[in-house]
């Protein structure tokens, strides 16, 4: 007689992940959402394919949305690295909306008030005064979080409210109203952002960004007590790194590279705030939380973000032209994104954990 | 008390019958690590079986396959004779196999009684607290505890916790008994009772597996056969009457151990440590530390001998700065270092040797980000002021790994493919090479095996020479003798006496620890 065989699947956990095992994943659930929304493309009666080829050759069409692909996706890079650095420590930054607002403010505020200073000195000061607003934005979390133990996502979160309103009152009815409904008096001329290849040189500025960011993260002596206190607090305790020093530093950094954002959203063009009514669905902040997913995806690799930030910046953009284009349901592109967001977060799992397949024999 | 599966597997068990059997047992972890290879291992009912090996030799493995935590990837089990396979602890404690942990698992907010009822098939439905309370005395006479059941379990020594933990296993139905290092957190006194009512259950007729470290005086007196484990494997398996220590030792470690450190004597120098009337509260906030004063100089080893609990985790944790005081003084160098942080007493020249390696090392950081752990406020190892000088740790830490003989694939390997030994090593190396003028030694043989701890210990013993001072806090009696030059018993957070290794005597040393004396010289 034939002994029946067997195949059974045995979860077992991973003492290391590599960096290559974090692509295949990432790579695994990119193809399962693009199956998943695929089916839901072809339910409402289109080819998945089609919509698929629509959806990238607008995104990175030169005439069409690869600028904006560019200005979203660059904007995603600096919500990355504002998680990123925090949770390298051990801290979850859900604050990039409000440090972003606040960053917004800091930098409107300089253009607004010195509209005739020369580019070469506005610019750079509207930078910092954004990097400044945002860093102390920041802070205050770091420091809650530090000295009194209060847990940082509930404190970022209710910090992200305050801030959406600081810029809706100042834009909606406040000092800074222009002409139309919910928008902003335009930006001086001097304050707007020089463009290379259609899009903010900040999105250039960002890589830059990116690339200091690996190398204080791997190399300062900063950045090794970022990593030991993220690795292992108690660890870090008993060698002398002080938690809550570290946790100021961490959220001012991280709050200083979303304020900065705060420039690179709004100064190139149109070159105004866009403040939508705070009912509507989606208001430019909460793209920075895709921040949070992307730089977990990346293993809080600061480099990793780029690429990252850029494909999910096309698939925000590309994915209009399913309404535009297609004529399909209002909303598809948002269940798509949706999706992405939703499976890249059940994965996760395999950060941790993994499947083994075993031959079992039967006696 | 109702019949169970164990009761009519285990029906008329004569002593002498083999009533385990564990043939073939492999397992084999993710990375290829053989935890156990092809291991056969069995038990007769009234029988004291001990297991033995060093850190990593498969012990542990092999009674978590027993005690159904693991699945094994080949072999069998049979009990009685009969097939037996496990999914989970509850599969096992069914079939009365009982396991007391190294760690208490018990809450103490709770009676003796609760807690042995607690996860019992009983509770659940209506709990009859007479009837079990009848039940559970009947145990406890049965095999001659003496247990208050209506105590809180916060109130109890270790010793009784531990005692708590078997009349729970036996009251669950255990017919087996696994013990998992069961001396390390008792007094001398408590061992000796301890090993009395384990004698008393295998005379009852209960098979019992205590598997032991280090401890090999515990297993010569009370095993009846002893099992030796190295790498996986059996490497001996023999009767009490043909074991010496000496034997079981090369059997375990796979060479000669010498049980000697020899102890050399250097010149007594300057005062580099005094500690003045010192108080500290433990987590709970209750006072740990009550008024502590001492001084360590120069090439001295002070040793604290003291069993868990009693005030000396505290002390060692205000000196190095992650306690606060709440009185007192601690002097270094001749600077008042009581409010210093931890950072500053790294840099003015102390060292501390956590008493848990996952205190000390970060799994996912290579060898060299573990060995920066020290060294990343240190001058000589920062470069254009904000960059760590990576290739100055890469020589560092090559030289770690010889001098220390550390067994690691090289120095960009991450932590965690390390065992536990070489952990150890490494943190020690770390500390060590740092040359702090006082080296604070929380249990740094703590968990390791035979031939580590010799390679510690010398390491320590050398380490005073070079004019440096060693602050040695241990639960191993034998090592603070064989180690200091002054020993100060711990009891409740008191020295009970301060003695010149010249004045000491081993038994009044362990009745000190226990409370029992108090000394004459404080």
């Amino acid at each position: 007689m034939i002994s029946p065989r067997f195949t059974k699947l045995k979860i077992e956990r991973i003492v290391i992940l590599t960096g290559a095992d974090a692509v295949k994943i990432s790579a695994l659930s990119i193809a399962i959402s693009f199956i998943l929304f695929g089916a839901f493309v072809s339910f409402e009666g289109a080819n998945p394919l089609v919509a698929y080829e629509h959806i990238f050759s607008f995104a990175f069409d030169p005439r069409l949305g690869l600028p904006i692909t560019l200005h979203r996706g660059f904007f995603l890079v600096f919500s990355t690295l504002a998680f990123i650095i925090p949770m390298a420590a051990g801290i979850w930054n859900i604050g990039m909306e409000g440090q972003f607002y606040l960053g917004t403010i800091g930098a409107f505020a300089v253009a607004y008030s010195f509209p005739d200073l020369n580019p070469a000195i506005l610019i750079p000061l509207m930078l910092i005064s954004g990097a400044i607003f945002g860093a102390a934005y920041g802070a205050l979390a770091g420091f809650l979080k530090g000295k009194m133990n209060v847990n940082e996502v509930v404190v970022t979160i209710m910090l992200n409210n305050i801030a959406f309103w600081l810029v809706y009152l100042l834009t909606v009815g406040g000092p800074w109203a222009g002409i139309a409904e919910s928008t902003s008096r335009p930006l001086p001329e001097n304050a707007c952002a020089p463009m290379i290849w259609n899009t903010p040189f900040t999105s250039i500025f960002v890589i830059v960004v990116a690339i200091l960011a690996y190398f204080f993260l791997k190399k300062t002596t900063i950045g090794y007590q970022i990593r030991t206190l993220g690795s292992n607090p108690v660890v870090a305790k008993h060698v002398g790194i002080s938690a809550p020093k570290i946790s100021v530093i961490v959220m001012a950094i991280g709050g200083a590279i979303a304020g900065l954002s705060g420039y690179h959203m709004w100064a190139g063009d149109p070159a105004f705030l866009m403040i939508p009514r705070p009912e509507a669905y989606k208001a430019i902040g909460d793209l920075t939380y895709w921040g949070i997913i992307l730089g977990l995806i990346c293993l809080l690799n600061p480099l990793a973000s780029v690429p990252a930030s850029i494909f999910i910046g096309s698939i925000i953009v590309g994915a209009t032209v399913l309404v535009r284009r297609l004529r399909l349901p209002f909303g598809l592109d948002v269940l798509f994104l949706g999706i992405i967001s939703l499976v890249f977060a059940a994965f996760q799992f395999f950060h941790q954990y993994r499947i083994r397949r075993v031959k079992v024999v039967m006696k | 008390m109702s019949t169970t599966e164990a009761d009519i597997l285990f029906r008329d068990v004569k002593k002498g019958e083999t009533i385990l059997e564990m043939r073939g047992i492999t397992k084999i972890y993710p990375g290829g690590v053989v935890a156990n290879d092809h291991i056969d291992f069995d038990l007769k009912a009234g029988e004291i079986h001990a297991l033995l090996g060093e850190n990593g030799a498969g012990k542990t493995t092999l009674m978590n396959i027993l005690y159904g935590l693991l699945r094994p990837d080949e072999g069998e089990i049979y009990i009685r004779g009969r097939k037996v396979e496990f999914k989970s602890p509850l599969d096992a404690i069914r079939m009365g196999i009982g396991m007391v942990h190294q760690h208490r698992k018990l809450i103490p907010a709770h009676t003796v009684l609760e807690n042995i009822v607690l996860g019992h098939p009983k509770v659940g439905k209506i709990l009859n607290l007479h009837e079990i309370e009848q039940e559970v005395k009947e145990l406890c006479e049965k095999y001659g505890f003496k247990l208050d059941l209506h105590a809180k379990v916060w109130q109890l020594s270790a010793g009784e916790k531990q005692m708590v933990e078997i009349v729970k296993a036996l009251y669950r139905g255990a017919r087996i008994l696994i013990l998992d290092e069961p001396t390390s957190e008792l007094t001398p006194l408590e061992t000796e009772k301890f090993l009395e009512s384990i004698k008393a259950m295998a005379e009852k007729g209960l098979g019992i597996v205590p598997f032991v470290t280090h401890k090999l005086p515990i297993v010569l007196s009370v095993a009846d056969r002893i099992t030796i484990l190295r790498r996986g494997k059996v490497v001996a398996r023999m009767k009490r009457e043909e074991a010496t220590m000496v034997n079981l030792a090369k059997r375990m470690v796979g060479r000669e151990v010498l049980f000697r450190t020899v102890r050399v004597k250097t010149k007594i120098g300057e005062p580099i440590l005094e500690v003045r009337d010192l108080h500290a509260l433990n987590d709970r906030g209750v006072p740990a530390v009550k008024g502590v004063s001492f001084v360590i100089r120069e090439g001295e080893i002070f040793g604290i001998a003291g069993v868990t609990g009693n005030g000396q985790q505290e002390l060692a944790e205000v000196l190095i700065g992650l306690r606060k005081p709440i009185k007192g003084k601690i002097i270094f160098r001749g600077r008042d270092i009581t409010n210093a942080s931890i950072l500053e007493r790294w840099k003015l020249g102390m060292g501390y040797i956590p008493p848990e390696r996952e205190f000390g090392a970060i799994k996912d950081f290579t060898l060299v980000e573990n060995i920066a752990m020290n060294y990343y406020f240190d001058e000589k190892f920062v470069k254009s002021k904000f960059l760590l000088d990576y290739d100055k740790l890469r020589e560092l830490a090559m030289k770690a790994i010889s001098e220390f003989n550390i067994m690691a694939p090289g120095v960009d390997t991450k932590a965690g493919h390390l065992s536990g030994g070489n952990l150890q090593k490494l943190i020690l190396a770390r500390v060590m090479m740092r040359r702090p003028k006082l080296l604070i030694a929380n249990l740094p043989t703590h968990g390791l095996d035979v031939g580590a701890t010799e390679f510690v210990r010398n390491k320590l013993m050398e380490y005073k020479t070079g004019g440096a001072a060693v602050l040695l806090i241990s639960e191993d009696l034998d090592e603070v003798l064989s180690l200091s030059d002054r020993v100060a018993p711990i009891y409740e957070g008191r020295f009970v006496s301060i003695l010149p290794i010249e004045m000491v005597k081993k038994e009044e040393i362990g009745a000190m620890m226990a409370g029992a004396l108090s000394g004459g010289v404080r």
